[in-house]
């Protein structure tokens, strides 16, 4: 893997099979919350006429929202993949003494936590039915600033790993974690609360039924992409099975 | 074993890798966030046909 057209092909790899993963785990989990919100939202209709059309005058059906709700995640999936790819040939310190896989795995789960994980604890998921249509653009620019804010943290710690070299590695992992831990605090106290209350006809179950299957698909597209990244780069990985055998021996 | 401090300095990152790597951006927020702002009339379309993924992704909706 030594050029960089090698890795962004399989970075685009990688994000289409972490991208069907999580259009799969959308199709049969997150669906189901989402069902149950649209009949909330469909309970209120008589008051309704604000904005997003879900109704009769729909401009998309149901079914077609389902599915184009799937092949967004897949192209989202590919997308990000790509970045993904770029980011890995870019980084020059990210655990350099690493093999390839544990690198991919590395990063992967630090793009999960900084652009799903950090913007889902400070501004939980909502389904259909919560959210306030005139607050959309300043929830959607905090909801930017976080990940922003988390991308900076992760970068932030690698430089900070790099800068300890000298000291032992249990003192190192102790200091950028703990600079993580500190920065990740500021970030959740420093950003604003969500603007949106939660309707009161919207039961807390279906709420958190659907924050947890959006977690659970975030962590599979993320965290996938760096499994199936890293198996499509290290060699290590397309290993054969005579050659297992006479590196044990 | 393979050194892989060796593998990585030897990746070449050409400049349109970041026009590459912008792409992917431009998509990402074309299906997440497409509101109006880039393409007019026809995201609302866009909108309501990728409104479950964005829901699911935990992107604020609406």
């Amino acid at each position: 893997m030594t050029t960089y057209k090698s890795l962004a092909l399989r970075g685009i790899g990688a994000g289409l099979v972490a991208g069907v993963a999580s259009a799969l785990v959308q199709l049969l989990v997150t669906e189901i919350p989402i069902r149950a919100a649209l009949a909330v939202e469909e309970a209120r209709e008589p008051a309704a006429g604000e904005g997003h059309s879900h109704g009769e005058e729909e401009l998309v059906s149901r079914g077609a929202q389902v599915v184009g709700g799937m092949l967004g995640v897949i192209i989202v999936g590919i997308a990000v993949g790509l970045v993904f790819a770029t980011a890995y040939a870019l980084s020059k310190r990210w655990f350099v003494d690493r093999t390839p896989f544990s690198r991919s795995l590395a990063l992967g789960a630090a793009v999960f936590g900084a652009v799903a994980l950090l913007p889902w604890l400070k501004y939980p998921a909502n389904p259909p039915a919560v959210g306030d249509p005139e607050t959309v653009n300043y929830r959607t620019a905090l909801y930017l600033g976080v990940v922003v804010a988390g991308l900076v943290i992760v970068w932030g710690a690698s430089w900070l790993a790099e800068r300890l070299q000298a000291q032992s590695q249990p003192v190192r992992v102790t200091a950028v974690l703990l600079a993580v831990v500190a920065a990740v605090a500021v970030v959740l106290l420093a950003f604003p609360a969500p603007p949106d209350t939660i309707p009161a006809d919207m039961p807390v179950a279906v709420l958190w039924q659907f924050r947890l299957s959006s977690l659970a698909q975030l962590a599979t597209l993320y965290v996938g992409l760096g499994v199936v990244f890293g198996l499509l780069i290290d060699p290590a990985a397309r290993r054969t099975k005579a050659a297992a055998k006479a590196a044990v021996a | 074993m393979t050194s892989p401090a060796a593998n990585l300095s030897a990746v070449q990152v050409p400049k349109w890798a970041f026009a590459v790597a912008l792409l992917g951006l431009i998509v990402t927020y074309l299906v997440l966030q497409e509101n109006g702002l880039a393409l007019g009339a026809g995201s609302e379309m866009l909108h309501e046909f990728f409104h479950d993924g964005r829901h699911a992704l935990g992107v604020p909706c609406h």
